[in-house]
Parts: structure tokens; sequence; C-alpha cells
């Protein structure tokens, strides 16, 4: 079978060109060690052989060889199952690191190991009640108890406005940055996802397009717990393109919202007209309720709207209430604290009970049912120092049986209901009340504490494994330089043979006698 | 496993911060002196740190009470040892008039010692300590014992002393027995951490408080006697300023009888009990706030105690520990640079 004269030179050529590409794969790799998200890259080499169906006489010994070597595209290396997995660990991470800020925000307003709050002025409150129960009809102390009073009424209404400020700023930060960041990130994803169409369908493997949407939707899982779904389609013989879709994924209650299909998109919006905060979905793709906000179940989104509707034991749960301890849960704690601090106070004021007059110590500076952002001491206290009755009804000016009272109601039990009057939410004094509360706030911390360390070592082994088999390790791109090198000299020594050959055949052959 | 060349620096990073997280723990303990410093540090510990904080304000509440308590009842006894000194005078008086040699002009001059001597009696049964009534029950504002001004006897809080009829059980009567028994059990109280309670009524538990005061009609006396003198009998006062007076005008009377002065003198001895009585009854109640006192002391003493065992850091251990952190920080440091730049590169030539 004759051999082509030059096909020996197209074999070297493919060579040195194959050791091109290698070398300059590996430069580029090394260029990118230190880029993020960036997957290393290797050639597809591939050895040509040579067909004989082709040819005009049968191929009857297996003499040829094949034709050398040719790049038949540059791959990434990429584990897609460890990116389902770290996505999935994403979403518990972001959703851990909001609630995580949220709390501490909370507890810095209630905390007072290192402070002074109201717990030191309730045992203030009491101190001065039991100084008049000491002399009941001595006025300066009577002042002093007016004064113990209006401190503690602060108190609260600044407890309550802060914690509403955490409420604002949480709604704030979702709003502008995440509701946001997630609506920019699934319309790039859109848009990578059509030019990596495009360039798929012109037969190129758009490497660092592929990487800037696997980044993106990194970040997406930070926000949101998401399913990446790829399905294959085939263009033509030769060619099959990826179809990727993104959806928001409730496993409770087994639905999938489409956020991306291809090319198209959805959008969310934060609606904060009435109690709650609510997310809105506008779609693109296909039909679907427009409220989602039950579907978030992990991810930063989902933080946030726990730390804003959170109401904890005061939910709803049958009309879908959040059952999360959040600042709505603290607000109407408080709220429950300081009604019933008022009731109990202004019933032991009214001593006169044979009459329909209240002699109330407290009361909503705007009228109405008293919370913890109105609560005041009552016009009749604040115009008169004496509307504190120390006595019984009827008994003699030295009596002091009704501060005893008032005494016996802050270090006795009392029991604290809902807004209702039906549901008893707590047994116990006013301190340990407030003690139960701020308890109930730091076990909630240190549980996310703990699960935010658990999934942050889960994230960071992850994270390895991923990088161990994407990531640009400079020793091994260092050696490989070294070897295609080699391997070039080698093509280039073999390009000088079969020139020198050639130069023998042509000038050196037949030329006996010359 | 493949290491790849980012995988070296971001795990120097993590390591590099978790280890500077802990060495900002530590000194900040050491700095502070505090084990906790806030609530999540140590859930447990805080809400028993909260429940010290709030006892030990209790326990300086009942020792101010106890304080307060303790002064009206100093006051309270000096004013009855001033009593009893008026009372043993008036002894000493009514014995020297009751001698023989006595002319009726020297008589009459007895009598009015002994009324001046019922004029101290009352001042001192009305004593004011800081403002306050000290032997009127509730009635702290006003004067507990009064003359009436038609009768000229004692009343004691609007009852006339002479009236009050202690074998009169029926509730509805206003002089009988249940009105002695609301009068001597109207004391003040104060809550000195005896558990203070109310009833169903709103009415004190009075073994959850502590009575602090003695009653005047607990000293002067209440109700009248019969006695029999030279075969009358004559109906005498069991308290002391109106049985006193009815001594004086004994003495004063144009036809003086030495056996109902007599009579009258022994009657005089048994009503003196009320005095005797209430100054055993305060140096009980002193004794036992002594008792109480000592209580909270070593109280207060246990709570602090506790309260630093779980408030405050180990010093010790703190400072151990700090070093340790910072050692461990400085020996990451310093691997750090031969960490983070070799790579076949180095050795490329």
């Amino acid at each position: 079978m004759p051999i082509p004269t030059f096909s020996a030179f197209q074999t070297a050529s493919r060579a040195l060109s194959a050791s091109q590409t290698l070398l300059s794969v590996t430069g580029n790799n090394i260029a990118n060690v230190n880029t993020e998200g960036y997957t290393r890259q290797r050639v597809d080499l591939t050895s040509l052989s040579l067909t004989s169906t082709n040819q005009k006489f049968a191929n009857t010994n297996n003499t040829s060889s094949s034709e050398g070597v040719q790049a038949t595209g540059v791959s990434q290396i990429r584990d897609t199952f460890l990116d389902a997995r770290y996505r999935t660990e994403n979403s518990d991470n972001g959703m851990c690191t909001t609630l995580s800020s949220g709390l501490s925000d909370l507890e810095s307003i209630v905390d007072e190991i290192d402070s002074d709050g109201l717990q030191t002025q309730l045992s203030d409150f009491a101190d001065k009640l039991q100084s008049l129960s000491e002399t009941p009809t001595d006025e300066d102390i009577a002042l002093t108890v007016k004064t113990s009073a209006q401190s503690l009424t602060s108190i609260l209404n600044s407890y309550s406005q802060q914690v509403t400020e955490v409420r604002d700023q949480a709604i704030y930060d979702l709003d502008k940055a995440v509701v946001s960041d997630f609506n920019s990130t699934v319309e790039s994803i859109a848009n990578l996802n059509t030019q990596i169409k495009e360039e798929e369908i012109n037969g190129s493997t758009p490497n660092e397009l592929l990487d800037k949407r696997n980044t993106l939707i990194d970040e997406l899982s930070n926000i949101a717990k998401i399913k990446v779904t790829t399905s294959p389609e085939k263009i033509s013989d030769n060619i099959s393109v990826e179809n990727l879709s993104i959806s928001l994924y409730d496993e409770s209650k087994g639905v999938n919202i489409s956020l991306v299909e291809n090319g198209q998109f959805s959008m969310i919006s934060l609606n904060t007209e009435g109690d709650t905060a609510k997310i809105e979905l506008t779609s693109a793709i296909d039909d679907h309720d427009t409220d989602i906000t039950d579907h978030f179940t992990s991810g930063s989104i989902k933080g946030y709207l726990d730390i804003i509707n959170g109401e904890g034991s005061y939910a709803d749960i049958s009309s879908g209430g959040n059952d999360y301890r959040g600042t709505l849960y603290y607000q109407n704690a408080l709220d429950t604290f300081a009604s019933t601090f008022a009731n109990t106070f202004n019933k032991l004021n009214d001593t006169n009970t044979t009459d329909t007059l209240d002699a109330p110590l407290f009361a909503s500076s705007v009228g109405g049912v008293i919370t913890a952002a109105n609560l005041t001491i009552s016009t009749d206290w604040q115009d008169n120092t004496n509307a504190i009755n120390a006595k019984a009804y009827n008994a003699s000016d030295g009596d002091n049986t009704n501060v005893l009272l008032m005494i016996d109601a802050l270090e006795g039990d009392t029991s604290f209901y809902q807004e209702d009057g039906s549901t008893l939410m707590f047994t116990g004094t006013f301190s340990d009340y407030m003690t139960g509360v701020v308890a109930e706030l730091a076990s909630d911390i240190t549980l996310n504490e703990d699960y935010q360390d658990t999934s942050d070592t889960v994230l960071t082994s992850l994270s390895d494994s991923r990088n161990s088999v994407s990531g640009v390790s400079l020793d091994e791109e260092g050696v490989n330089l070294l070897a295609y090198q080699k391997s070039y000299n080698a093509a280039a020594r073999y390009m000088t043979v079969l020139d020198e050959i050639m130069d023998k055949l042509i000038n050196e052959t037949g030329v006996v006698g010359r | 496993m493949r290491i790849a060349s980012n995988m070296v620096t971001q795990k120097y990073n993590r390591q590099l911060t978790s280890l500077e997280s802990d060495l900002n723990d530590s000194t900040t303990k050491v700095s502070s002196g505090k084990a906790i410093t806030n609530f999540s540090d140590n859930t447990s510990a805080a809400v028993k740190a909260y429940k010290i904080r709030s006892d030990l304000n209790k326990v300086d509440s009942y020792q101010a009470n106890i304080s307060h308590a303790d002064t009206s009842l100093t006051d309270s006894e000096s004013a009855l040892n001033n009593m009893e000194d008026v009372y043993q005078y008036a002894m000493e008086k009514i014995v020297e008039g009751q001698n023989a040699t006595q002319s009726s002009e020297e008589r009459d001059i007895i009598a009015t010692e002994l009324r001046s001597l019922q004029d101290e009696l009352l001042k001192t049964l009305n004593t004011n300590a800081s403002g306050t009534y000290l032997f009127g029950g509730t009635n702290s504002e006003t004067e507990p014992f009064t003359i009436d001004s038609t009768t000229g006897k004692l009343t004691y809080n609007g009852y006339v002393l002479d009236d009050l009829d202690p074998t009169d059980l029926d509730p509805t009567h206003t002089n009988g027995k249940a009105a002695i028994d609301s009068l001597s059990a109207d004391s003040r109280y104060l809550d000195i951490g005896l558990n203070i309670q109310f009833d169903s009524f709103n009415s004190l538990v009075k073994s959850s408080a502590f009575a602090y005061t003695i009653q005047g009609i607990d000293i002067a006396g209440y109700g009248t006697s019969t006695v029999n003198v030279d075969g009358t009998d004559l109906t005498v006062s069991n308290n002391l300023y109106d049985l006193l007076g009815q001594i004086a005008t004994a003495f004063e009377s144009d036809d003086y009888s030495y056996n109902e002065v007599d009579t009258l003198y022994s009657q005089f001895q048994e009503s003196s009990g009320g005095i005797t009585q209430s100054i055993t009854n305060v140096g009980s109640k002193q004794n036992y706030l002594d008792f109480m006192t000592d209580r909270y002391e070593t109280q207060e003493l246990n709570l602090e105690d506790k309260q630093s065992e779980i408030e405050d850091v180990d010093m010790g251990d703190a400072v151990i520990q700090y070093k340790t952190d910072e050692v461990a920080y400085n020996a990451a440091l310093q691997l750090g640079a031969s960490v983070i730049q070799t790579s076949i590169f180095d050795y490329m030539s």
C-alpha cells in the first residue's frame, strides 16, 4: 500500500500544533489560578485514524499508521453532583447567616448581662414600693415611686421601638439587597443561557461563560433553595445542546416554581403592605400564584422572612402564620408584658370597688389597647403624685395594705395571656417572664450558631472537594508545562528528521556516479 | 486527595480567622473579668445570674425594711420606758399620799402632781417619731389618744376605753369584744421576706408579714371593773389614765377615804401589766429582727459568692487561655509565609 510522501509532514505539523494548544491551555490555567470560580481546562486529544472504506484498493496488511493527533476541544473538569450538594448546603448557610445577624440585633436590645435594662428597673420599682410601705403617707417617697414607674414605661417604649427598627432594617435589606440581587442574578443567568446555547450550536465550548454561569448559580443558591435541571436537546446529528432550567424548590409541598427556563426568567418583588411581608412573583414562564412567600424554605430570603414575619407562639398556623420567633414575636411578647403590668396595677389601685370609677396608674398614650410602645403613666398620676393608693379603701391614713398588695403582685406569680385573653402564655413573676423571653432568644441564637458551625464545616469540605476536582494546581501545571515543552521539542525533532530524509530522497537519491 | 493551589491559601485564611477570633474572645475575658458578656454565651448561667441579681435586690429591700422597723421599735421602747418611769413615780406619790400624817392641803398637792403625771402619760402615749404616731396602729397621722370633751375620759382611735366590754361577744355591738380584737390587731406591717401573701378577699395573711407596732389599747388597758369598798360597789377604770384620775379625785375629795384610795391603788398596780407586757413584746420583736438581720447578711454573702462564681471569670484560667491562644496565633502567622509561596515554579530553573 503506497504511503503518501508528505503525509508524515502532516502528522508532524499536527503534533506541533497539538503541543502548542496544550501549552497555551496550560498557560491559561496558570494565568487563572486565582480566578474565582475558574474550572481547570484540559485539551481533548484524539488520535486520527485511517479508514479504508474510501481507498481504491483494499488494505491487505495493517502496516499503515494513523495520521497523528488532533485536539478536538478544550473541556472543563467539573463534578456536577458536587455542585448540587454545595448549592443545597449554601442555601442553609445563607439562611443561618441572616438569622444570626437578625437575632443578635434583637439580643443587643434586651440583653442585660452587661448593662442595665428592664429587669434592673423592675427591681428599682419594687424597691421604691417597699420604701413607700414604710412611710405610706410620705409624698416625697410617693414621688420616687412615680419617677421609677415613668422610667419603667420609657424603657418598655424604647425596647418596642428598637424591635421595630430591627424589623424595618431587615425589610430594607431584603428589598434593596437581596431581592435586587436575586432579580439581577436570575436575569444574568437567563442571558448567559442564551449566549451559551448559541456558542454550543456554533460548535465551540464556551468554558468561560459556563464558569460565569456556575458562579451566578452558586450566588443564587445562597439566596434561595433552588433546583437546577439540565436536559439535552439534539440540534443536529452531531450537535446536542443543553437546556438549563432553575426552579425554586419547596420540598415540603412538592412545589417547583420556575425561575429560569433557558432565556426566559421570572422576577420577584417585596410587598410590605399589611402586617406581614410577602414575596410576589412576576413570571414570564408559566402561570403561577403570585404570592410565593411560603415556598421559600431556605436561603437568605427565608432568613429575612423569618425575622420579619416570625410570630412564634402568637402565630395562627391555620391561616399561614410564621411560627419562627422573629421580631413580631418579641414585639407581641413585650406588648403582653406591658398590658399585663398595666392592668395588674390599675386593678390594684382601684381600691374603691363599690363605685364605677377607675383609678388607673398606667394608660396608653394614644388611647385604646395598651402596648409596649404606647405604655405611659396615666394623666391622673402625672398630675397628682398621690394618685397611687397606698391604703385600703376606708382604712386609716397610715395603712399600707394596698402597697403591700402591689409588692405581692411583683413578687408573686401572675398569669400572662395573649391579647385575646384566652391563650395562657406564661405563669410566673414579671421578672421571670422577661428572663424567659430573653432566654428563648438566647437559646435560638445558640442553636443557630451551632447549626451554622456545622453548615460552615460541611460547606468548607464541599468547597474543598470542588476545588480538588476543578481547581488549578500550580505544581501540576508546572509539570505539564515541562512535559508539553518536551513533546513540542520531540515533535520539532521529528519534523527535522522528516526534513532530512526528504532532503536525502530528493537531493541524494539516484545520483550515482555524479 | 488532589490539592489545588487556592485550597491551601483559603484553608490558611480560615484557620487564621478562627485563631484570631479565639484570641479576641480570651482577650475580652481577661480585660473585662466577666465570664459572660452576652446572654447567649451561656444561657443557663445567664438565667441563674438574673435570678441572683433579683434576689440580691430583694434582700437589700428586706434589710432596709428591717432597719426601719427596728428604729420604730427602739423609739417605742424608749417611750414605754418613759411610761414605766411615770408609773413608778405615780406609785411613790400615791403611797406618800396615803400616809396618815398628810393633811388635806398636802393631799391636794399630791392630787395635782398626779394629774400632771396623767398629762405626761397622755403625751407619751401619743409619742410621734418622724411624723408618725407610734401607738395608734394604722392610724399614724392623727393623735390616737384623746380626751372626750364631755366625760373627760380617755379615748383610743375614737373608742372610749371605759365603754369597751370584753364580755360582749355580739359582733354587731360597737363596743364589744369584736371591736377590742380589731383594735388590738390593727398593727402596721412590713414585708421582710416572709413570702407575703393575701387571701381571696385581699386581706393580708398575718403570718406572712412583720407587725412592727405596739397598739395603744394593749398598753393602756380598757373596760371597767367593779370593786367593793366599805360595803359599796365602785366602778373603776381599768386603764391607767382614767384610774390615775380617779385616784387624784379621791385624794382631793372632802371625805377622803383611805380604803377607797387603797382599793384604787391595788387596782392601779394591776393595770400596769400592759406596759411591762408591751416592753417584753418590743424586746422579743427586736430579737427576731436581729435574727433576721443575721440571716440576711449570711444570705447576701452566699448570693454574692454564687454571683461571682457564675459571672466572674477565673483569672488564672483566663490568662492561661489567653497565652495559649496568643502562642497559637503567632505560630500560625509565622507559618504563613512558608506555606503560601512554595510551588514547583520555585524550583524550575
